[in-house]
């Protein structure tokens, strides 16, 4: 068959059964649509790829005159370059740590007033409970710093440093289970299949440091009982591959095959690069497929990375003064202390999105004993995180998030004893805190009510809360947006408002 | 019969000017009939005709005297009876008008403005009619009586649309957004910029100082807390006693309903507005974002400020030359705009093996442009600074952890624009810092931990200093001792065949590590000192602690090293293992992988095989016979989840697989109520002596003792390893 002979058609109608290569053929014409003809027609392979290093989406649909939006280049000048973004997964309970209701103390053992939980929707853990007896925290408040904001005694070291913090006690979310509302916060959708809130800052801000991933991922967890995290989380959605978080692991390799395999020197490396590219670059003559090139920035950046990622994560010259900042669980790769050390160094060489998960924090039962565990793995850490940072004059311009993705109950779940209970999900309110960034320091803001079940002031939803971190970073949430599927997507969807109470 | 009608026509319109004279004469005497009311309410109907017809008759009349239009008979007798119909359907509109402006509310200026220039129109059309036959009517007088009538009737127009749609109709949407646009929600004042625009659209063209309807201005602050004729307006915070109120809720038809009806009336936002400023003790002060943010003012009338837009940076260069940016970029040097549209460049260099001064010499060209620039971690020494002195609008500068020293410092004094300097962990002495910081002109903040520079000395800075923030951070020496962490296992298997050269690390430097292996806890002077030559010949427990000056020792770290002599050739599972705990299958138990606690590990499912309702009985298989003194089976023993060690173990034994001896048995010591979790080797000893086949069974516990909440039921039996040695 001669090449361009299209092959015959199998079938009719409906349901006909594509071959491979007639796969490939079809979606080879969906490719090479308008707008990608005439840009690749005006600037060529060559330079639309070494240009759009620098601007990975920088030729994407720079045609249509509508677009708001010039991806890699901020809408107006931000306050924060960079993110860490220390994620508390599975929920941590508000009640425990920064959210002090002395009332519940009061009231422990008594019955929830159904109209404070008016028709809430519960999950099923407690759906079928009786009763629903309230419960206050088994540990002390007390107030710190100027700001006289109230912290839990599990947090010894982040009292020190609630001047530097804005503590939002109002945060709400949609979604009622871990994953939904994990990449609710995350991707602005339950649903997940969206760009995670790093890639979108990688896609709206381009890389600083173009030898190291913009958004990377960190993983660790504590002895609580935990929930999974998935790479969903980190997707690039619709977004180019480039996007992508990149998740760093705690064994030998941090970022699996970047070394070089045995025998195999610089040199080699390269001129094997030289020639795939060569390859790759003819695949995409021929089937104009964008991810090819998307591949081959990869493989130029894993080159990049193979000097530049070892320098990064190198802790053995961290002095000894930073260990006992972070507390010496930071030279143990893997725990929390040691990402929160690698985060300060990630963003420091200029990664705009370093995500961390610390799991084990979904307390339904056995609250005050995992609580505690799980307090003491993440306070150190993250409080020497915000204050090394600062003593290197970056934490203006980083902006530092810790928090879960939703509240739990004030109400215990399971049976309640003397020193011990459980807490379930509770999306209506939870306690998040920002520091850095532009954001106000030293203030607490948003309140819930005397029974921490629901918010009494100022609530800041999950699409707030993306607005205002897009807006930190230079970013206006209703322009950073993508065409995809026949209409724009945005991190925040068709809602979201600044929170501009707590703008520096 | 043409002739009859416009002859009839024409005396209509004589009586009729006469009837419109008379109605002025007597308009205070004049009752309209309820009947004539309708009538009268055609006018705004109607009053289309004239303006259309009039519109076209005194365009053709302005032209008529030209030649080819004056010989045109046509032109002539269209023109004529256009005019008439013009003049009568304005004389019908005119009386129309009269009886409407009988009704309630008709009043005030725009009125009396459209009513005359309305009958202006009537009688200036009707004197055109009469004299443009006359010889003195030239063409300077057609034009002048037709440009008089057109303006008329603009300007009755104008007037009647004022009076139905409210002042500024036409132009409200321009001006009236470029008002609002133009006072940000930050600084909106409840009453100048919300409740002052609904009292001017609403409310002032009649309460205003030159007409003073019911004794009333609402111009000003004084003038409405006065009140008018029939007292105050309002009781502050009282909005249903107030009259303002009162006045607005009263039915439409009450001739003291505000405002009069025929007015623009209030909206239902308008009335909340200002019945929720009253409530809010109507304050002229208070700004909008002063209310909590649940206010129901603000929150309905924020709807129509605009936030202000931050502030953005103004500089006064011009933006680089994209190509050379795009030159000037690299791997290791990125160049990013500040942001769109805006000049400023923040400029970044990465990595130390490819920096070199040069590489801030090449950024001459953007030099003007640079507002931002970070070198942390790079070798840039102290000569370097002269080309950074030369980017004369830097505003930010990272130089920690660079090696330049006090010497180069003095260059930079001439940036005129720079605020915020980083020469965190450089070898800046206070010697070198406070003579210069004089010089520094925009200078807020400086950091400078882990410097040259004593916290005492940073003391005086920041008295000497007040305007620039000076920041220290943490010294390690200062700090409360804190707990080492325990020392970890560096071997790649807790488990060897003969013997095995104990690794034991810790990740910090200068560390010592003491261990027991008596099962006694290791203390920081008399437990040997963990060295490299370590070396195990049999299972041990090793215990180990971690020690070092200036912090507190580490808690106590067990490890359990195993000696598996015997690897059988191949293994079989008799018995089936749990669905739910396969692990490896046979291979599970000498594969020298360990399970671990947590269930939620995938260690977890891979390396422990579990059985409950049966026993667990391996066959193994040794190709040549071996010296078999034990076998020791690892399991977990986790009570509170019903995990529990077997209550029997079997050692059968032979040279063949069909001719097995029961070679030994242990039951192993049950865990008491409430006893923690532990991970521990269950060991059989029997006499030694060579096997070919062995069967180990272990037996799950039958049973739950009458302590556990699962009392009488079966427990779950896991093993990870088996040793024989």
């Amino acid at each position: 068959m001669a090449a361009h002979t299209p092959p015959p058609y199998k079938g009719g109608g409906r349901g006909v059964v594509l071959t491979m290569m007639e796969k490939e053929i079809l979606e080879h014409g969906y490719n090479f649509n308008r707008r990608r003809f005439l840009s690749r027609l005006s600037l060529g392979l060559g330079s639309a790829a070494l240009g759009s290093l620098l601007i990975p989406d920088l030729f994407k649909g720079g045609g249509s005159e509508d677009e708001a939006f010039t991806p890699g280049i901020p809408h107006f000048a931000p306050k924060a370059k960079r993110v860490i973004y220390l994620f508390q997964n599975g929920a941590p309970s508000q009640q425990e740590l920064f959210d002090y209701k002395p009332k519940l103390r009061e009231l422990l053992g008594k019955e929830l007033p159904p109209s404070v939980r008016g028709n809430q929707r519960l999950t099923g853990m407690t759906a079928n409970q009786s009763s629903f007896p309230l419960v206050g925290s088994f540990v002390d408040f007390k107030q710190y710093g100027q700001s006289g904001a109230w912290v839990s005694d599990l947090m010894p070291y982040t009292s020190k440093i609630v001047d530097d913090l804005c503590i939002i006690r109002s945060m709400y979310t949609e979604a009622i289970n871990h994953d939904p509302a994990l990449t609710f916060l995350q991707t602005g959708s339950q649903q997940g299949n969206r760009p995670s809130m790093g890639a979108w800052l990688s896609y709206g801000l381009g890389n600083e440091n173009k030898n190291l991933p913009n958004f990377t991922v960190l993983l660790s967890r504590g002895i609580g009982n935990g929930q999974g995290v998935y790479s969903k989380l980190w997707s690039n959605g619709f977004l180019d591959s480039v996007h992508q978080g990149v998740q760093f692991s705690k064994g030998e390799d941090p970022v699996l095959y970047l070394r070089d395999p045995e025998g195999m020197d610089r040199h080699e490396r390269r001129a094997m690069l030289d020639n795939l590219a060569k390859l790759n670059e003819m695949a995409y003559e021929e089937f104009g497929d964008p991810e090819i090139m998307a591949k081959v920035k990869q493989y130029e950046m894993a080159y990049r990375m193979q000097t530049a990622v070892p320098e990064v994560l190198d802790l053995s010259k961290e002095p000894d003064d930073v260990v006992k900042l972070y507390g010496p669980d930071c030279l143990v790769p893997g725990t929390y202390a040691a990402n929160c050390l690698l985060a300060r160094k990630l963003s420091e060489n200029g990664v705009r999105f370093v995500q961390l998960y610390h799991q084990g924090w979904d307390q339904h039962g056995n609250l005050p004993f995992e609580i505690a565990k799980q307090a003491k793995d993440v306070d150190q850490a993250s409080a020497a995180l915000v204050t090394d940072l600062k003593q290197r004059g970056l934490l203006d311009e980083t902006l530092v998030i810790w928090g879960g993705e939703f509240g739990r109950t004030s109400y215990t779940q399971g049976k309640l004893t003397k020193d011990n209970y459980g807490r379930d999900h509770h999306p209506r309110c939870f306690t998040i805190w920002m520091a850095g960034g532009g954001i106000k320091p030293g203030i607490v803001y948003g309140e819930t009510d005397e029974l921490g079940y629901n918010i009494a002031r100022n609530p800041v939803h999950v699409h707030d809360f993306q607005a205002t971190v897009l807006h930190q970073l230079g970013l206006n949430h209703e322009q950073l947006t993508f065409k995809h599927l026949g209409r724009r997507y945005r991190l925040t969807d068709v809602s979201g408002k600044v929170v501009r109470d707590i703008l520096a | 019969m043409n002739r009859r009608i416009i002859g009839f026509a024409e005396q209509v319109l004589f009586a009729l000017n006469f009837f419109v004279l008379f109605l002025l004469l007597f308009e205070s005497k004049v009752e309209v009939p309820v009947w004539l009311q309708s009538f009268g309410r055609m006018h705004p109907l109607f009053l289309h005709f004239p303006i259309v017809f009039l519109l076209l008759a005194m365009g053709m009349e302005f032209f008529r005297f030209k030649t080819a239009n004056s010989t045109n008979e046509f032109y002539g007798i269209f023109l004529n009876n256009l005019l008439l119909l013009g003049a009568l359907t304005a004389g019908l509109t005119v009386v129309m008008g009269l009886f409407l402006s009988h009704e309630e509310g008709y009043t005030g200026t725009v009125l009396q403005w459209h009513k005359w220039s309305g009958i202006g129109i009537f009688f200036v059309a009707s004197l055109i009619f009469w004299g443009r036959n006359q010889t003195w009517y030239r063409a300077p007088v057609a034009r002048a009586g037709a440009l008089v009538s057109v303006l008329l009737l603009i300007g009755a127009g104008h007037y009647g649309a004022t009076l139905t749609h409210g002042e500024n109709f036409l132009f409200e949407p321009i001006t009236s957004r470029s008002a609002k646009e133009a006072v940000p929600l930050e600084q909106a004042v409840v009453f100048d910029h919300v409740i002052k625009p609904i009292l001017e659209q609403k409310c002032v063209s009649c309460h205003n100082p030159e007409k003073l309807k019911g004794e009333l201005a609402l111009t000003d602050p004084a003038s409405i807390l006065k009140g008018g004729k029939s007292g105050r307006l309002f009781i502050a915070g009282l909005p249903d006693s107030s009259l303002l109120m009162k006045r607005i809720h009263l039915p439409p038809a009450e001739k003291k309903h505000m405002p009069p009806l025929g007015k623009t009336q209030l909206t239902d936002e308008e009335v909340t507005l200002l019945a929720l400023w009253v409530k809010g003790r109507a304050d002229f002060k208070k700004k909008l974002v002063d209310l909590p943010p649940q206010d129901s003012l603000r929150r309905i009338a924020s709807v129509h400020f605009v936030p202000a837009e931050p502030t953005e940076p103004e500089y006064e260069f011009a933006a680089a030359d994209e190509e050379t940016v795009q030159k000037l970029t690299n791997d290791y040097r990125t160049i990013l705009p500040l942001a769109k549209e805006s000049p400023a460049l923040a400029v970044n260099l990465y990595n130390k093996a490819t920096y070199s001064p040069d590489k801030l010499q090449e950024l001459d060209d953007i030099r003007r442009q640079i507002v931002s620039l970070n070198l942390s971690k790079l070798p840039v020494r102290d000569a370097d600074l002269r080309n950074v002195a030369k980017f004369e609008n830097l505003e930010k500068l990272n130089l920690n952890f660079t090696e330049i020293t006090g010497g180069g410092l003095k260059e930079l004094t001439s940036l005129e624009k720079l605020e915020s300097l980083s020469l965190s962990g450089t070898k800046i002495r206070y010697q070198d810092l406070q003579p210069l910081l004089g010089s520094f002109k925009n200078l807020e903040t400086v950091s400078l931990w882990n410097t040259g520079i004593s916290d005492a000395d940073i003391g005086r800075l920041r008295k000497q200093f007040k305007e620039v923030a000076f920041i220290s951070g943490f010294r390690g020496e200062d700090s409360e001792p804190i707990r080492l962490n325990p020392p970890q296992v560096k071997n790649a298997s807790t488990i060897f065949t003969e013997t095995l050269q104990l690794q034991l690390k810790h990740p910090i430097r200068g560390v010592q590590i003491r261990y027991t292996t008596d099962g006694t806890e290791p203390d920081s002077l008399k437990s040997p000192v963990f060295t490299a030559g370590t070396v195990l010949d049999k299972s041990t427990s090793i215990r180990a602690k971690a020690f070092k000056d200036g912090w507190f020792g580490s808690s106590e770290a067990v490890f359990d090293f195993f000696k598996s002599t015997h690897k059988p050739d191949s293994v079989t599972v008799l018995l089936p293992l749990n669905r739910v705990h396969q692990a490896d299958g046979p291979y599970t138990f000498f594969d020298r992988k360990l399970g671990t606690f947590n269930a939620n590990s995938p260690a977890w499912a891979n390396n422990w095989a579990g059985v409950r309702n049966n026993d667990l009985a391996l066959l193994s298989e040794f190709r040549k016979p071996v010296s078999v003194a034990s076998v020791a089976l690892r399991v977990m023993v986790e009570p509170e989840t019903g995990i529990f060690p077997p209550q029997l173990v079997e050692i059968w034994g032979g040279s063949t697989r069909e001719n097995l001896k029961l070679l030994g048995t242990v039951k192993p010591a049950m865990p008491k109520e409430k006893s923690a979790p532990v991970l521990k080797a269950v060991e059989c000893r029997i006499k030694p002596q060579p096997v070919s086949f062995m069967k180990i069974v272990a037996r799950p516990v039958e049973k739950l003792p009458d302590w556990h909440p699962g009392k009488g039921k079966r427990a779950l039996l896991l093993v990870d390893e088996v040793f024989i040695n």
